[in-house]
């Protein structure tokens, strides 16, 4: 197997840049994410998942999709921006991984391509960490991810201690690793992954999901909610979105950014209409969008097990217990 | 078990059965064992569920206002900083007093889910013993003062212009504008919050800097003499935004202004800016 020593993983990354925008975990102001390489902060390779998912490089939080010009109330120029940059994530992790699939099934699938997305996914490599230690929050394993890696991503790389093993797992990634040739060496070691520690039984829960809409459940979980959206904007795989414009003077732009479903005007609509008024029918489509439409719809789990809704939920709601309480609501149906 | 968790059950159970309210709001036990999430019981079978530890730390006033046209009684567990809440509900017009029956614990402060030391709100916390309350648990103290709440803030006041701006571009640079800090807020209580109506234009929809700036100072603004202190912004904001320092400028501001007013306290006294007085300083006329 190749193994990249500890002391090139610099240099590795250093080759790349000419030609990527690289976006390693970093830890800076007390946030860990993925930033450009470079930028302020400390580098965070031996931490777990980063704080906020990955999700932004192909999603941007903001992104204006076309500006214009009027005159005379007539619209007389308009350019659409659709710029992508060639972009390298350098140590995802398998859970981040798998939200990507989850992200190209909505923005790529289904007969509807999102131009966006596609042109920021078509130049994205990404290089999969595998980890070695889960934090108390992890329950990826449950959602049927391998926390040692993950087929999707370009580059497999695994911490042996003193360095990684490297395996191209598509050709773009077979490219990079040819420019590490000089950098790597050969060798025999045993990869060791993490286990969760966090465990759920997800055999049948969206099929017991699909009994349970009108169930007493929703309201009684989502009393203590407070329909903010830590949940939603920490989630790697939430995708809502609005779009707006922004004009001045004589231009403006029209531009899309996150939202949340967890929020109170989310689904108001015109006329003042609200088909979710109350934070139980919120809250309610949030856990079936994760755990039931988006696998009856495209085979898989919109939740991936990473935690992050876990541990910063300012009031504790947790998706795993919620999971738990499914099973035994269902046994009662 | 500790005694004021055993006087909780007791006093819910009594509560409930008795018909003299139809819900309790205290806390319960999460997954972990550093969260003690809100629990709404209406059972008194249930009253089991009811806990008091050191990570208590969601306030519990504020869930007064999911339903306000309910018609039972609540009864509302309330340390020092949920009585506080409760007065500026009162005082706002949000609830009714009669409506809820207060049951005071008199709090020690409760620890943070990370560091496992003294939380930071409860560290500045002046008044943990309740302010208003029907029924009272443990044992009252007096309320302290706390001046070095102010320490953080009177050291950015010496910064310079230039260097105190840098400072709060880079706090909002942050901010992934979930509004838990607005929404757990016993003082942000407008039934549309200003950051809602994105038709009227106060504030852009997009999330960067200058749009979250606007958001978080003007929220701060919005609540200068109105903040109780309880610190759960802080608390709850998921990047680490220090928005207490900026809640404790305006108060010392409005201090020095206005003389010594402490929001919630009692829910008599109107907020400094909410009333008019023809002695009130016109230093910007
Ligand atoms: S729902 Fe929570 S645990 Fe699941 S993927 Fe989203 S943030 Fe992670
Ligand atoms: S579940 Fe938690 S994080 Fe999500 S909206 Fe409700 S309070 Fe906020
Ligand atoms: S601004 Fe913060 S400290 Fe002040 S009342 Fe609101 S949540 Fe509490
Ligand atoms: S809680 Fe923090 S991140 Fe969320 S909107 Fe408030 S300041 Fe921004």
């Amino acid at each position: 197997m190749h193994i990249l020593a500890k002391a090139n993983l610099i240099e590795a990354i250093e080759r790349l840049v000419k030609e990527f925008k690289v976006l390693v975990p970093m830890q800076y102001d007390g946030v860990s994410r993925f930033s450009v390489w470079g930028s302020h902060g400390m580098q965070a390779f031996n931490a777990s998942n980063t704080l906020l998912p990955p999700k932004d490089s192909l999603f941007p939080r903001t992104e204006t999709l076309y500006a214009y010009q009027v005159a005379n109330q007539e619209i007389t120029g308009v350019t659409v921006r659709d710029q992508a940059e060639h972009q390298i994530i350098f140590g995802i992790r398998p859970c981040d991984m798998q939200s990507i699939h989850c992200l190209d099934d909505v923005f790529l699938t289904k007969g509807y391509a999102d131009s966006y997305y596609h042109s920021k996914r078509e130049k994205l490599l990404t290089v999969c960490i595998g980890c070695t230690k889960s934090e108390p929050t992890c329950f990826c394993e449950s959602m049927g991810i391998n926390p040692a890696g993950h087929s999707g991503a370009d580059i497999q790389m695994n911490d042996l201690g003193s360095g990684y093993r490297v395996v191209a797992q598509s050709q773009s990634g077979q490219e990079i690793v040819e420019k590490w040739k000089d950098l790597l060496s050969q060798g025999q070691e045993e990869v060791v992954a993490a286990s969760c520690t966090l465990k759920v039984d997800m055999n049948g829960v969206p099929e017991m999901l699909a009994t349970l809409f009108e169930h007493s459940l929703w309201q009684e979980v989502s009393r203590k909610c407070i329909g903010c959206g830590t949940c939603t904007y920490l989630c790697p795989t939430c995708h809502c979105f609005d779009m707006d414009i922004q004009n001045q003077g004589n231009q403006g732009t029209r531009f899309r950014c996150w939202d949340s479903c967890m929020f109170s005007d989310y689904s108001r609509m015109a006329g003042g209409h609200d088909p979710r008024p109350s934070k139980s029918e919120r809250l309610r489509n949030r856990f079936l969008h994760k755990l039931q439409f988006f696998s009856e719809r495209y085979g898989k789990s919109l939740c991936v097990g990473c935690g992050r809704c876990l541990i910063k939920c300012p009031v504790h709601v947790d998706i795993t217990l919620l999971i738990d309480q499914v099973r035994k609501e269902a046994a009662h149906v | 078990m500790n005694a004021i968790q055993i006087k909780m059950r007791e006093v819910a159970g009594q509560l409930l059965s008795l018909g003299e309210v139809d819900r309790v709001i205290g806390w319960e036990k999460g997954r972990f064992a550093h969260q003690s999430p809100p629990a709404f019981i209406t059972d008194e079978t249930k009253v089991e569920r009811l806990i008091w530890d050191e990570y208590c730390l969601t306030g519990t006033a504020k869930y007064l206002l999911d339903d306000p046209y309910r018609a039972g009684k609540t009864g509302l567990f309330a340390r020092g900083c949920d009585a506080r809440a409760i007065n500026r509900l009162i005082q706002d017009g949000q609830v009714k007093r009669e409506n809820i029956v207060i049951i005071g614990i008199c709090c020690t402060g409760m620890s943070d889910s990370v560091s496992r030391q003294m939380a930071a709100k409860c560290c500045d916390c002046t008044h943990p013993t309740p302010v208003v309350y029907d029924l009272m648990i443990g044992e009252p103290v007096k309320p302290v003062a706390k001046p070095e709440r102010f320490k953080a803030v009177a050291e950015l006041e010496q910064k310079a212009a230039q260097e105190k701006s840098e400072y709060w571009t880079r706090q909002f640079a942050k901010c992934i504008r979930c509004y838990a800090c607005r929404n757990i807020c016993p003082a942000c209580n407008c039934r549309e919050c200003f950051a809602d109506q994105y038709r009227v234009g106060w504030l852009g929809k997009q999330h960067h800097t200058a749009e979250n700036q606007v958001f978080g100072l003007t929220r701060a603004y919005h609540i200068a003499d109105r903040c109780i202190e309880c610190g759960e912004c802080a608390r709850v904001c998921p990047v680490g935004i220090p928005l207490m320092e900026l809640n404790r400028k305006l108060i010392k501001d409005i201090q020095q202004l206005f003389g010594d007013y402490h929001a919630g306290v009692d829910s008599e006294t109107a907020p400094p800016l909410g009333r008019y007085s023809l002695d009130d300083m016109e230093e910007f006329m």
